[in-house]
């Protein structure tokens, strides 16, 4: 009698485990990338060669918002595991490594993308494999337009910034501008569609000049800009060729109106590049984040990047992984505790989330997966980068 | 007219620059035979040290200058024994591909201790960040520091050449390797000599360069290919070449970015090497066949 019992308890337990086990199975199999304890996000970006200065700073921001989740309990009792794939902003690299995560790591979700240049060799793989992609900070327009369902931009696309530029101008009551470029993967999402804002808004510009990504010196630059007499110039530049720039125009005594995108959001850090603050006093940034570094809004996650990654010095660039990573997590809350890819794409397809570190609220709608709609306007004011005004482009 | 001084006085400091890296990396070569492909990373690490010293630990400019020149002469000395004597029997190629690969290595160095810091790191200029008029060309002080740097370092390396018991074992072992060990100079140690004094002029020149250059762990690739140019206009392994060369690509660039196009002016540097190289391969001051010392 005896050895039956204990005989129906082993079959019993057996029984149980094989029922979990099967569960665990079931679900591993029918969800890519979730497990009871987990939620596998795949990253890709630069995270080694010349642009990884850029883009880590980023991906730490997704990290440093997913490590607080799970500090905080996690996404439905569920950890997420970041993993990251080195693409070198390569295009050749990227589709390698965006392969990697999709077929090795296979991930639930992708949060990552910090350079045009992979992203845009990257998309066909990730469409073709269905996994829903939140890019942090690419921003060529051809990524998100048009819309495809498993792609979502947290990062304003490249026309959002140069139209915001050019408006911006135009509100300053400047008619005579000129545009300074810089002739790469970049520079060119941008030249294009600030032709197209100059046309819309019936302004000829005095000069269109391209200058080198790394120049040493701009004096010859500055020397023809004087010569058109522009009362606004447009920047599509790096700091590497902007600090040059407005070097020498400072040097010439040539301090007009100068506008810039969201690399150019640091306008602290551009000052002591010019070394003196008279350099930048008329210029403005147009950044897709919403608040400069040392402001008490985001002190928060500037304490918690500062803790978890002491090697970064908070900025603008953590701010934009920061947006992303809240933008993920949200979705994951509001999809519930049975994740799955075609449920999480419903989610995100019609978000709205006020993050910590943007101006307005990533909003994303069936038709439109630019999530990112309201760009911070930014000037050096009493040595300290101020918001001076909100900028929300169209078309 | 006008025009004219302004974009000269431009392609003047610019020059300064080019020709201040130029001499470093022509000092390795008269003395070793070898190009010092790594000389970019020794000149942006030697930022970086000065970086940590003067802003980030807030010593004053001399003490970090003096203190980045020191530690870019044992980076060079380290660059000697790490890579340039286990080599030192090895075919030109070997060399060209190990100075290389440490390049890498230096950069990912650079990277991973100062790569945080932001896309660029801002270094404080030595002087007065205003201009001041030289005539009425408006010039700034940091650029009349590194042409006043460059020449200084261009006077110290010719009294040294001239003067100095190991100047003239450097220039000795520049001639003849063979007979300078014959006659008893101990040419391993010149050759340590010479790195690390290559690299400690790569320490000066990023010191004085780093206000206008600006920091990243690859600002110094491009300044490699523009010394580089210096060096094959000026002819490959002569110091006066050198600085001459340096100059002349400082005033091209500037010429072509604003009589012929901006976009020019930058490109400007890999057409002085093409040409040079199709019409005169031994560039300005070389001498055919050799290196001159």
């Amino acid at each position: 009698m005896q050895g039956k019992l204990r005989q129906a308890w082993r079959t019993a337990g057996l029984l149980t485990a094989a029922l979990a086990f099967g569960a665990d199975a079931a679900q591993a199999q029918q969800v890519v990338g979730i497990t009871k304890d987990t939620i596998k996000i795949g990253g890709m970006g630069p995270l080694t060669g010349p642009l990884a200065g850029l883009v880590v700073p980023q991906l730490n921001g997704v990290q440093a918002v997913f490590e607080e989740a799970n500090e905080a309990g996690g996404i439905h009792g569920r950890k997420i595991v970041y993993i990251k794939e080195d693409d070198e902003c390569l295009p050749s690299k990227g589709v390698g490594a965006v392969k990697k995560l999709i077929h090795e790591t296979q991930p639930f979700i992708l949060v990552g993308g910090g350079c045009s240049n992979a992203a845009i060799a990257q998309k066909p793989e990730i469409v073709e494999s269905k996994i829903p992609w939140v890019i942090v900070a690419s921003t060529a327009d051809s990524l998100t337009e048009p819309v495809d369902p498993y792609i979502f931009s947290s990062m304003s696309a490249a026309w959002m910034e140069v139209y915001g530029m050019l408006q911006h101008a135009i509100d300053q009551g400047k008619k005579r501008v000129a545009v300074l470029w810089q002739p790469d993967a970049w520079g060119k999402a941008r030249i294009e569609p600030m032709y197209a804002a100059l046309k819309k808004a019936n302004i000829e510009p005095v000069l269109v000049e391209e200058v080198a990504v790394e120049p040493t010196d701009l004096t010859p630059v500055v020397l023809k800009l004087q010569a058109a007499k522009p009362d606004a110039v447009m920047l599509i530049l790096f700091p590497k060729a902007a600090i040059p720039y407005l070097r020498d125009a400072y040097k010439l005594g040539f301090l007009p109106l100068s506008v810039g995108g969201s690399p150019l959001g640091e306008i602290d850090v551009i000052a002591k590049g010019t070394g003196t603050a008279d350099a930048v006093k008329n210029l403005r940034s147009l950044a897709a984040a919403g608040y400069a570094p040392d402001d008490p809004h985001v002190a928060k996650w500037k304490a918690i990047i500062e803790k978890r990654f002491p090697g970064d010095r908070f900025n603008v660039l953590h701010m934009f992984g920061i947006s992303a990573g809240q933008f993920a997590v949200e979705a994951l809350r509001k999809v519930g505790p049975e994740p799955t890819r075609e449920k999480i794409i419903q989610v995100m397809s019609t978000l709205s989330v006020q993050t910590d570190t943007y101006a307005g609220p990533l909003r994303c709608t069936p038709d439109d997966h630019q999530c990112h709609k309201t760009l911070g306007v930014f000037a050096l004011k009493d040595g300290r980068i101020s918001g001076v005004a909100k900028a929300e482009p169209k078309r | 007219m006008t025009l004219f001084v302004y974009l000269l006085s431009s392609g003047l400091t610019s020059g300064a620059l080019y020709a201040l890296v130029a001499v470093g990396l022509v000092l390795c070569y008269r003395t070793t035979g070898h190009i010092n492909f790594a000389h970019s990373e020794l000149f942006m690490l030697g930022g970086f040290i000065a970086f940590t010293f003067h802003v980030l630990w807030g010593l004053p400019y001399i003490p970090s200058l003096l203190l980045a020149v020191i530690a870019g002469f044992l980076l060079g000395v380290l660059t000697d024994r790490a890579v340039y004597r286990p080599l030192i029997k090895a075919p030109p190629l070997t060399m060209v591909l190990a100075t290389v690969g440490f390049s890498f290595l230096l950069k990912g160095i650079g990277r991973y201790f100062w790569g945080g810091q932001g896309e660029v790191v801002p270094f404080p200029p030595l002087a007065s960040p205003a201009p001041v008029l030289i005539g009425t060309i408006p010039v700034f002080p940091q650029q009349i520091a590194v042409l006043s740097g460059a020449l200084f370092c261009m006077a110290l390396l010719t009294l040294f050449f001239r003067y100095t018991r190991a100047g003239k074992t450097m220039q000795a072992t520049a001639e003849d390797v063979r007979a300078s060990f014959l006659v008893g100079i101990r040419v391993e140690r010149v050759y340590t000599l010479t790195w690390g004094t290559g690299a400690a002029l790569a320490a000066v020149a990023a010191v004085l360069m780093a206000p206008l250059t600006l920091l990243t762990p690859d600002v110094g690739f491009i300044l490699l290919l523009k010394a580089f140019a210096a060096t094959i206009l000026g002819g490959l392994g002569s110091m006066p070449g050198a600085v001459v060369g340096g100059f002349l690509v400082g005033i091209m660039e500037a010429f072509a970015g604003g009589y012929i196009a901006s976009s020019f002016q930058d490109v400007s540097a890999f057409a002085i090497i093409m040409l040079v190289l199709v019409f005169r391969p031994t560039g300005l001051f070389g001498v055919k066949g050799g290196r001159e010392a």
